[in-house]
């Protein structure tokens, strides 16, 4: 039987000297699904992904990459995964059609040319010119087509779209779209919330080298975590509602207006306010954004 | 590994020519000389008497420039090692880490590569580079020689001293690979083999004018390195014992870049410094978080 998880890490601790990057990292990406890993820079993005190739080495913890440990069989982790590098450095003195050849020559020429040529035209790139001479967002588009040219079982993506223009961005979440569509996992870190959630099944939230929350955004969309805004007539002791079960204060204003964050369902809470004079009451979900703007907002008041 | 091993000679195709066809030239022009300056021993040595030792002591003895060992050693093999080295030593030291620095390596290490694989693909490469660099040369030496009539050695015999070249010149690039692996830059790699290169070349030069070097010139490398004095018989042992110094510090670079993170892209940090660093740390740990550098 399949390994049901693509990609699996336990934690995964890595430093570099003295600087400590990954304070244990646990991720688990079901096969099929399209991952996302959200996280400030500096959060351990890159240091993670760059485990699961076996380009640097963890200092404690494990990971399996389609049930393979990469430490222990580098090769057969990276035959199943399309890498796309964070920082893409490609030989300037090659044309893009010989870097592409050369890429798929080191995978004993898996990919078919006519595969190539069909991602070729629909990101609009000529192959024929000198990599010195393609401005960042044409290399990108090599950097992509080589990560997807053979069709592979995982893909990792470090900023996909960083330095592609919209239609361009647009053009390559289509094709992870249809590469999970075709059976491939893809786990793609990103600065752009607005895309991960577009895209992703999970996002996974870095923060300081430890995964602090694991979302899935389809539970976040339909489910259960709300938030209320809450107008009373008059100032009132809201002790009682924020013990509620699943209940919790995220603002309070001159005790007539009061925000607060509901796990589960209204119910008990709306049962509980019969007892308020309330004036108004506006529910909303929160957007992915706000729960990674959380993290964010309050690593940047820890640094100030 | 074949695929490495291919894409890197073709990368090395303009260091072939330019080198190669820069050396067959200097062959072509330094062996019809040998026929003027046989003619004019005399006077030659009348001048070589004003030369001080020291000049002396880097090229050889000056009173065998007539014969024909002698002349291409003072003439061509006394300063190769400099030359040849200087290109081995920058190969070396960049044949791994130079594409680590520019961030071409972390992709290609996203491949189903093994380290070992690409290992071995780029010190052929550049070990294939030098053996064609020196043939190149060779035949520079070798075709004049054929219609020069005073030149009195066999064309074949004449590979004898790039047999010895070569296998200092293996010898310098693989130090200097292995300096990569242990410095934190390609720079440093390149500057301490240096450094040793020209050390030695001048130690062993003095050390035939000033017998207190002797010791040190037995520890230098260039000592075993004949030069001319290889048409005159090669020493056997000492091409051998080159090529085993230099195939022991490809294996240590090779267990290096087996153990070591692949950087992103850049020069990286001392690493022995970190290590002294880190151990003080156990010691004495210090209460405050760390800051992280890399995302």
């Amino acid at each position: 039987m399949a390994e049901p998880l693509a990609i699996h890490t336990q934690a995964l601790t890595k430093s570099y000297g003295r600087v400590q990057a990954l304070f244990g990292v646990d991720l688990s990406v079901k096969r099929g699904s399209i991952a996302g890993f959200l996280g400030p820079n500096g959060a351990g993005k890159t240091t993670t992904i760059r485990c699961m190739l076996d380009m640097i080495r963890p200092n404690g913890g494990t990971i399996k990459v389609a049930g393979i440990d990469p430490q222990a069989d580098p090769v057969a982790a990276r035959s199943l995964v399309g890498y796309l590098p964070g920082e893409l450095h490609l030989d300037d003195n090659m044309t893009a059609e010989g870097a592409l050849r050369f890429f798929n020559a080191l995978r004993q020429k898996q990919a078919e040319w006519s595969y190539i040529e069909q991602l070729v035209e629909r990101f609009d790139l000529d192959i024929k010119r000198p990599i010195k001479n393609l401005s960042s967002g044409n290399k990108k588009k090599v950097g992509v087509i080589q990560a997807m040219m053979h069709r592979p079982e995982i893909l990792m993506l470090d900023e996909p779209t960083g330095g592609l223009d919209p239609l361009m961005q647009r053009e390559v979440l289509r094709l992870i779209k249809e590469a999970r569509a075709d059976g491939a996992t893809v786990f793609f870190s990103s600065h752009n919330i607005t895309e991960v959630e577009a895209v992703a099944d999970q996002v996974n939230i870095i923060r300081e080298g430890v995964v602090v929350e694991v979302v899935d955004v389809a539970e976040l969309l339909t489910r259960a975590l709300r938030r209320a805004l809450i107008t009373f007539r008059e100032p009132v002791d809201i002790s009682a509602l924020i013990q509620l079960p699943g209940v919790s204060l995220l603002s309070q204003d001159n005790h007539t207006t009061v925000e607060l964050q509901i796990t589960g369902d209204m119910d008990t809470l709306i049962k509980a306010l019969g007892s308020y004079p309330v004036v108004d009451m506006q529910t909303t979900r929160p957007s992915l954004e706000s729960i990674f703007m959380t993290y964010y907002e309050t690593e940047k008041e820890e640094v100030s | 590994m074949g695929t490495i091993f291919r894409h890197t000679f073709r990368r090395s195709r303009g260091a072939i020519l330019g080198w190669g066809l820069g050396l067959f030239a200097l062959g072509l022009m330094i062996i019809p000389i040998f026929d003027i300056l046989a003619d004019q021993q005399e006077q030659l040595n009348q001048l070589l008497e004003m030369y001080p030792p020291e000049l002396i002591a880097f090229f050889g003895d000056f009173s065998e420039i007539a014969s024909p060992s002698g002349f291409l050693g003072i003439e061509y093999f006394s300063y190769m090692p400099l030359i040849l080295g200087i290109y081995g030593i920058i190969a070396g030291s960049g044949l791994i880490v130079g594409d680590e620095e520019n961030g071409t390596l972390d992709l290609i290490m996203g491949y189903p590569l093994s380290r070992t694989s690409f290992f071995i693909g780029r010190v052929l490469s550049v070990f294939l580079t030098l053996i064609s660099i020196i043939i190149i040369a060779w035949l520079g030496i070798g075709i004049p020689s054929l219609t020069t009539e005073s030149f009195s050695i066999h064309w074949g015999e004449l590979f004898l001293p790039f047999l010895s070249l070569l296998a200092i010149l293996l010898l310098f690039t693989s130090l200097a690979l292995l300096m990569s692996m242990l410095l934190p830059s390609r720079r440093s790699a390149a500057m301490v083999t240096g450094i040793l290169l020209v050390a030695s070349f001048f130690i062993n030069g003095f050390a035939s004018i000033n017998e207190d070097l002797q010791p040190i010139a037995d520890f230098l490398p260039l000592k075993y390195y004949q030069g001319g004095d290889a048409l005159n018989g090669l020493n056997w042992n000492w091409v051998a014992g080159l090529l085993g110094f230099a195939l022991l510090f490809v294996l240590l670079s090779w267990w290096q870049y087996q153990r070591r993170d692949i950087r992103v892209a850049g020069e990286g940090s001392w690493s022995l410094l970190d290590t002294f660093r880190r151990n003080r740390r156990r010691t004495f740990p210090k209460s405050s978080s760390t800051m992280e550098s890399s995302s």
